[in-house]
């Protein structure tokens, strides 16, 4: 009796789950929930004066909805959130920055990566071409970033100088102590903005490593996943990822920042 | 001999290790300059002339009154401003000095970084006015009656100062200098700032790497207390041969 009670209870419980379809309950409730940050630009910020949250982020959850047909409703998150809201039930996708790590791929599932931040560098007009010539240049970075240790460890040769802070290593290329400095490549084109001189300066389209971004999925929605791969695959064949991309990061952009990933591109790390 | 210790592998032990012997070499050359300077710097400073004393009493001003760490950011970044571009890069670019005869090497060391001269000369200007007035007061220690009673003799006033007020002067400051020794190898962690690679930037970085915060800072600690109790050692030796040879309560 006991037995067949759990048979019975089992067979709900897997039932219940073949059943429940994310993707079936956002078309049949009319609305895709997304988090995205709300303080975070370009990727998810409110923006002054329409008071909506937008940013490249928004864009793809825009995309997304749309392929749907259905209504987008933004949901502010901020980092520790995003795995909560996913694991919860409370939102549908997560668009927030939120780079694939194998740690985090144990508790939701990922898409395949629709942006890339890499470790690159900063210096003087055409000083610095290619990854080789780091072996044989000063170069200074933030003390206690992993930038800091992959440098170490890929370029023994280079010559790293640690600096507290990113607008301190910036003074130190500036008055020539270092031929370089290396930081994420987004915040190196948000530090270059704010320079007056800054047509003396560049950032080599190179990456020494790379944090890939994904849409976080909750765990085991196959079909969900299925759909947001598709759809970033056909962003990206129909143009439209380079158009979100340019939006924000495009050359006429206040951050101009070269796209050297595009989606489908093989992971180099 | 393993290097491991406090359960940090050898590696990073070595790292602070190299950091130690950085600490050791700026604060070690940093004081014989300023030692040198100290002595300029404060017969300068008791010279009745004022084309010598008033720049002394600026300098004194100056660097006494300003923070150690403003100062290196100075040497390092006005300092690399001051400089000529081509200067600045032999500076910024290694150099091996190689010493030796007829195709034979006898010695090749690198030249030091530019971070570690910009933190030798912030470090050096700074101490060498602390220890100019150690110098003074050792001076001003000496009993005016020392000095009449050498005159009452029928020595010039230039040799009762070198024969009679210096030696004693001498040591009246001897204990004081020591303490500015060991405040040069403390004050020598400040040029991490500039990335100067001693024994406190040695320990971020390990820390850094291992995130073993307590185990990089502790050997750290370790270290500048043997380095400073080195100096202290010194001190209380000479102190007891003092005694041993003019007897107890002689000035140190």
């Amino acid at each position: 009796m006991k037995l067949g009670a759990l048979v019975l209870l089992a067979a709900v419980f897997v039932g219940g789950a073949a059943h429940a379809d994310r993707l079936d309950d956002i078309k049949k409730a009319g609305v895709l929930r997304v988090a995205a940050f709300d303080s975070n630009p370009p990727f998810g910020y409110v923006d002054e004066k329409s008071r909506q949250i937008v940013g490249l982020d928004v864009d793809y959850a825009k995309a997304f909805a749309d392929k749907l047909g259905v209504k987008l409703e933004l949901r502010p998150t901020n980092p520790a959130n995003r795995i909560p809201l996913l694991t919860s039930g409370n939102v549908d996708l997560v668009l927030a920055n939120f780079t694939i790590t194998e740690e985090r791929a144990k508790q939701v599932d990922f898409s395949v990566p629709y942006f890339s931040s890499g470790q690159q560098f900063l210096a003087k007009k055409g000083v610095l071409k290619s990854p080789d010539q780091l072996n044989s240049l000063r170069i200074g970075a933030d003390k206690g970033t992993t930038n800091e240790i992959v440098l170490r460890r890929d370029f023994p040769g280079a010559t790293i100088i640690s600096y507290d802070d990113t607008p301190f290593a910036f003074t130190a290329l500036r008055n020539g102590n270092v031929q370089a400095i290396t930081q994420d490549g987004p915040k190196l084109v948000g530090l270059l903005a704010n320079v007056p001189d800054k047509e003396n300066y560049e950032i080599p389209e190179f990456t020494i490593s790379n944090d890939y971004i994904g849409v976080g999925i909750p765990k085991g929605e196959k079909r969900l996943v299925e759909f947001v791969n598709e759809t970033l695959t056909e962003l990206e064949t129909a143009g439209k990822a380079q158009a979100i991309y340019d939006a924000w990061f495009g050359p006429d952009t206040k951050t101009p920042l070269p796209r050297l990933f595009k989606i489908g591109d093989k992971q180099t790390n | 001999m393993s290097l491991a210790a406090f359960g940090l592998a050898p590696i990073y032990v070595e790292w602070l290790l190299w950091g130690f012997a950085v600490t050791l070499l700026l604060s070690a050359s940093a004081c014989v300059a300023a030692t040198l300077g100290g002595v300029l710097l404060c017969a300068a400073r008791i010279s009745p002339l004022a084309v010598l004393h008033v720049p002394a009493r600026i300098y004194l001003g100056v660097f006494r009154n300003t923070p150690l760490l403003v100062q290196i950011f100075f040497w390092y970044f006005a300092g690399s401003a001051i400089f000529p571009t081509p200067l600045l890069d032999w500076f910024n670019n290694p150099h091996t000095v190689v010493l030796g005869f007829g195709g034979q090497t006898w010695l090749s060391f690198r030249l030091p970084s530019f971070e570690f001269w910009a933190g030798f000369t912030a470090l050096t200007f700074y101490t060498t006015a602390f220890i100019a007035e150690e110098f003074r007061a050792g001076l001003r220690a000496v009993p005016a009656g020392q000095r009449e009673g050498g005159l009452s003799l029928g020595l010039s006033p230039a040799l009762v100062f070198f024969l009679v007020v210096v030696p004693q002067a001498a040591r009246h400051a001897f204990a004081p200098l020591l303490g500015q020794y060991m405040n040069a190898v403390k004050n020598s962690s400040l040029t991490m700032a500039i990335g100067v690679a001693e024994l406190s930037y040695a320990s971020r970085q390990v820390e850094t790497e291992t995130f073993q915060t307590f185990e990089a800072f502790g050997i750290a600690t370790v270290l500048y207390i043997l380095a400073v109790a080195v100096i202290e050692g010194t001190g209380e030796l000479v102190q007891r041969r003092r005694e041993k040879k003019y007897g107890r309560g002689a000035l140190s």
